[in-house]
C-alpha cells in the first residue's frame, strides 16, 4: 500500500500539491468511494457517455482553494446542457482542467472527516458535522492515527449529530461501514507519514446506500 | 530521556546530602533540612560557612562527603547549583534534586544552565529532578523535601495516589484543598522544568508500584506525547491515570488552509487522545483532587444507575438534576428501584417516605433508619452506585451515621459516595468520613461528578482490556 502512495505521489500533475482528481484517487485506495468522474484538460473535446446525468462541473486545480465562492462549481447539469455549461466554466477559468462528475443524490446531514498533522503529536483523524456551518457548530472529535474502528465508532457516538444513526427521524445511515472509513482515514495518514499535512473529506454523504466522499483536498508538507 | 531506570533511591533515599543547609532561618537549606530531620534518614549537610546544625557535623563541601549518598537536594541558586551538580556527578551521587529557579523559565542566561545541567546529567548519568522543582514528599516515608508551607499535617496515612505536577504552586494549593478535608497521597513530586527526568518516568515508577492505585498529574507540557500515551494506556489497564493538561489555546499548526485544520486546536486532539488511550482529564486543581480521591478510594462502578438517599429533600430534586444532565464524561441514569427495595425502605423509616430514587427518608429520620435504607439501596441489583445525601442537622441524626455509612460501604461492592455538608464543620466531618474510609464533597454537582469518574473509569477498564488497538 505505501508502494502504492509512492506511485500516486510522484505521478501528481502538479509536484506536491494534488488537485481534486488525484486526491479522490488516494482515497479510492483506501476503499472509500467517489463519485464517477472524467477531468477534461482545456483542449479535451467532451464526452461523458460513461458518466450518469446530472453533472457537477468543478474547477479542478489545487490553486482555487475556494471554488465555490468563484463560481467553480455548477450543479444540476443535464445532458442536454451539459456543452454549454462546459463552455462557460473553461471561458471564467481559462486554462483550467474542469472535473465533470455525476452529482449524487443524498440525504442530508453531511458530515467531514479529517486528517491533521500535529506538532507534537503527530496525525489526527477526526469526524463531525459537514456542511457550511461546520466551523460554527464544530461537532467535531478526534483521535491520533492510526485509530481503530471500535475507536471511530466511539468518535461517532460522541458527536451530537450521533442520533442520525440511532434511527432519528427513521433515518438510516450505515454507522459500521462509516466507522470503517475513518478507521481507514487515519489509516492513509499513517501510511503517508510526514508528507501529509492536511487532509479534508468535505462532505461525505450517505448516498443511496453507500458512503461517498464529494469532495477531497489534501495538503502535502513540502 | 526515558531510558528504564529504578528511581528507588530517589523516592527511597537512606543517605541524603543536602548542598546549602543552613543554620540561618528562613533559608531554603535551612527549611528543607528541617523537614528532612523528620524523616530519619542519614543527613548530610553541606556548607562551607557552617561547622553543625542541628547537632549534624556539617560537611564544607561535597568531595569530603562519604561515597555512599543515594540523594542530594541543591538548595543553593541557579549559578551555584550547576557547580554543584557537576561535583555530585563526580562523587557518584544517582540522584539530584534542583531547588532554584532562574532557568529555562526566565530568559536566554537561564537557559544556558539549564543546557548546562542536561549536559553534565547525559555526560555522567546523574538523574536530575528539576531545576525549579518543588522537590518530592512521600508522608509515609517521612520523606519531605518540599520548603514552601504545605498541608502535610491534614494528609492521612496509607495514601495511595502519586501526584507529579510541572507547577509547584497548583500542586501545593492543590495538596491543602485535598489534605483539608481528607486525601491520601503516597507521593507529590515536582518535575519543575524537566531538564531531565520527566513524567514518563514517574508515570511508569507509580504506575508500576503497588503502593499507588492512581496516578495523576498536573503538566502545561508533554514530552514526548506518543509514548506518554502509551504507557499511560499500559498502567491504565491496572490503574487510574488522571492528567490535568493546562495550556489548552491552540498551539500553531502552521499555515492552515483546511478544514480539519482549523477545527483542530491542540486542545481538541488531546482530548480524543486521552479518551483513545485511557487516561481521565481533568481542568482544575478542584476536579484533580476530587477524581483522584473517589478513583483511589472505590472500584469502578458495574454500571451507570444511581441511587440517591436523602434526608434532606431539595438537594435529593438537586442531585437528580446533575445525575440527569448531559456530560461528555459519561452518561448518569437515575436507578429504577425494585419493590422489594422500596418495601425494605418503608419498613425501616415512615409511611410516608418517597421511595421513587431520590429516596426521601425527611428530616424526622434518625441514624437507624439512614442505615437501613442505606442497605436496602446497596443490595438492590438494579443500583450501581449510591449517593448518600449525609446531613447532621436532623434530630435524630448523630455524628454515628459516619461510621453507620462506613460499616454498610465495608459489606458492600456498590460504590457510595457522600454529599455533606456541616456549616463551620464541614472539612472536619468530611475528613472523619474520609478516616473511615468513605470518599465525601462538599458540593452536590461535585459529588455527582465524582460518579462520573467511577463510570468513566469502568468504560476505560472494558475498552483498554478488550481491544488491543487504537
Amino acid at each position: 500500500m505505501v508502494k502504492k502512495i509512492e506511485n500516486w505521489f510522484n505521478k501528481l500533475e502538479i509536484k506536491g500539491r494534488p488537485n481534486e482528481f488525484e486526491a479522490k484517487r488516494l482515497v479510492q485506495f483506501y476503499d472509500i468511494s467517489v463519485p464517477d468522474a472524467r477531468v477534461f484538460v482545456p483542449k479535451d473535446r467532451f464526452e461523458v457517455s460513461k458518466i450518469t446525468p446530472p453533472y457537477v462541473l468543478k474547477v479542478c486545480s489545487p490553486d482555487i482553494l475556494h471554488k465555490t465562492e468563484q463560481k467553480g462549481v455548477v450543479l444540476n447539469v443535464t445532458k442536454e446542457d451539459i456543452q454549454k455549461q462546459l463552455n462557460d466554466i473553461r471561458k471564467r477559468f481559462a486554462g483550467e482542467n474542469i472535473l465533470i462528475e455525476h452529482q449524487s443524490d443524498f440525504e442530508a446531514p453531511e458530515f467531514i472527516i479529517g486528517v491533521i498533522k500535529d506538532p507534537a503529536l503527530g496525525h489526527a483523524v477526526m469526524v463531525g458535522a459537514g456542511g457550511i456551518f461546520t466551523e460554527i457548530y464544530k461537532d467535531v472529535t478526534f483521535r491520533l492515527a492510526p485509530c481503530s474502528k471500535n475507536e471511530a465508532k466511539s468518535m461517532i457516538n460522541e458527536l451530537a449529530l450521533a442520533e442520525v444513526f440511532h434511527g432519528f427521524r427513521g433515518m438510516n445511515f450505515d454507522e459500521d461501514k462509516f466507522a470503517e472509513i475513518i478507521s481507514n482515514v487515519s489509516i492513509l495518514a499513517d501510511d503517508m507519514g510526514d508528507k501529509l499535512s492536511q487532509l479534508d473529506i468535505k462532505p461525505i454523504v450517505f448516498s443511496q446506500g453507500r458512503w461517498v466522499a464529494l469532495d477531497v483536498k489534501i495538503i502535502i508538507d513540502n | 530521556m526515558s531510558s528504564e531506570i529504578s528511581l528507588t533511591r530517589l523516592i527511597d533515599p537512606k543517605r541524603i546530602a543536602v548542598i546549602g543547609a543552613s543554620n540561618s532561618k528562613g533559608k531554603v537549606g535551612e527549611i528543607i533540612f528541617k523537614r528532612l530531620l523528620d524523616s530519619r534518614r542519614r543527613l548530610y549537610p553541606v556548607n562551607p560557612k557552617e561547622i553543625v546544625i542541628s547537632g549534624i557535623k556539617v560537611f564544607p563541601n561535597i568531595e569530603a562527603l562519604p561515597n555512599d549518598i543515594d540523594l542530594a537536594v541543591i538548595t543553593i541558586s541557579a549559578k551555584a547549583s550547576v557547580g554543584a551538580v557537576e561535583s555530585c556527578a563526580k562523587k557518584n551521587i544517582p540522584f539530584a534534586i534542583i531547588v532554584a529557579g532562574g532557568f529555562g523559565e526566565v530568559g536566554e542566561e537561564g537557559k544556558k544552565l539549564e543546557e548546562q545541567l542536561k549536559t553534565i546529567s547525559q555526560e555522567s548519568g546523574i538523574r536530575l529532578l528539576g531545576p525549579n522543582s518543588l522537590g518530592i514528599f512521600l508522608p509515609d516515608e517521612n520523606i519531605d523535601t518540599i520548603f514552601v508551607e504545605h498541608g502535610d499535617r491534614a494528609l492521612d496515612p496509607g495514601g495511595q495516589v502519586a501526584c507529579i505536577v510541572q507547577s509547584g504552586s497548583v500542586g501545593v494549593e492543590a495538596l491543602g484543598y485535598a489534605s483539608n478535608t481528607g486525601f491520601g497521597m503516597r507521593a507529590f513530586i515536582g518535575l519543575g522544568n524537566k531538564c531531565d527526568l520527566d513524567e514518563i518516568e514517574f508515570l511508569k515508577y507509580f504506575g508500576n508500584e503497588d503502593k499507588t492505585n492512581c496516578v495523576t498529574f498536573y503538566l502545561e507540557s508533554i514530552e514526548n506525547g506518543r509514548e506518554f500515551l502509551e504507557i499511560a494506556r499500559d498502567i491504565a489497564k491496572n490503574k487510574p491515570v488522571v492528567v490535568l493538561k493546562a495550556g489548552r489555546t491552540a498551539t500553531a499548526i502552521s499555515a492552515v488552509s483546511s478544514h480539519t485544520g482549523k477545527l483542530a486546536g491542540s486542545d481538541n486532539i488531546i482530548s480524543g487522545a486521552f479518551k483513545q488511550y485511557g487516561i481521565q482529564r481533568v481542568y482544575d486543581d478542584e476536579e484533580f483532587c476530587d477524581a483522584s480521591k473517589v478513583l483511589s478510594m472505590l472500584p469502578a462502578a458495574l454500571g451507570n444507575r444511581v441511587a440517591i438517599l436523602t434526608a434532606a429533600g431539595g438537594y435529593g430534586v438537586i442531585a437528580t438534576d446533575y445525575v440527569e444532565k448531559h456530560d461528555q464524561r459519561a452518561t448518569l441514569k437515575m436507578a429504577e428501584l425494585s419493590s422489594t427495595t422500596k418495601q425494605k425502605i418503608l419498613d425501616a423509616t415512615f409511611p410516608f417516605s418517597a421511595c421513587n430514587n431520590p429516596v426521601d427518608i425527611t428530616a424526622s429520620a434518625d441514624d437507624n433508619m439512614f442505615k437501613k435504607s442505606l442497605e436496602a439501596l446497596v443490595n438492590d441489583d438494579g443500583v450501581d452506585i449510591v449517593i448518600c445525601i449525609a446531613f447532621f442537622a436532623p434530630p435524630g441524626i448523630t455524628e454515628n451515621l459516619i461510621d453507620i455509612v462506613a460499616r454498610v460501604i465495608e459489606d458492600s461492592n456498590t460504590p457510595v459516595i457522600v454529599f455533606t455538608k456541616y456549616g463551620p464543620f464541614t472539612n472536619s466531618s468530611l475528613r472523619n468520613f474520609f478516616l473511615a474510609k468513605v470518599p465525601g464533597f462538599p458540593a452536590i454537582g461535585r459529588t455527582v461528578r465524582a460518579a462520573r469518574f467511577l463510570v468513566e473509569r469502568a468504560e476505560i477498564e472494558r475498552k483498554l482490556n478488550s481491544d488491543n488497538q487504537g
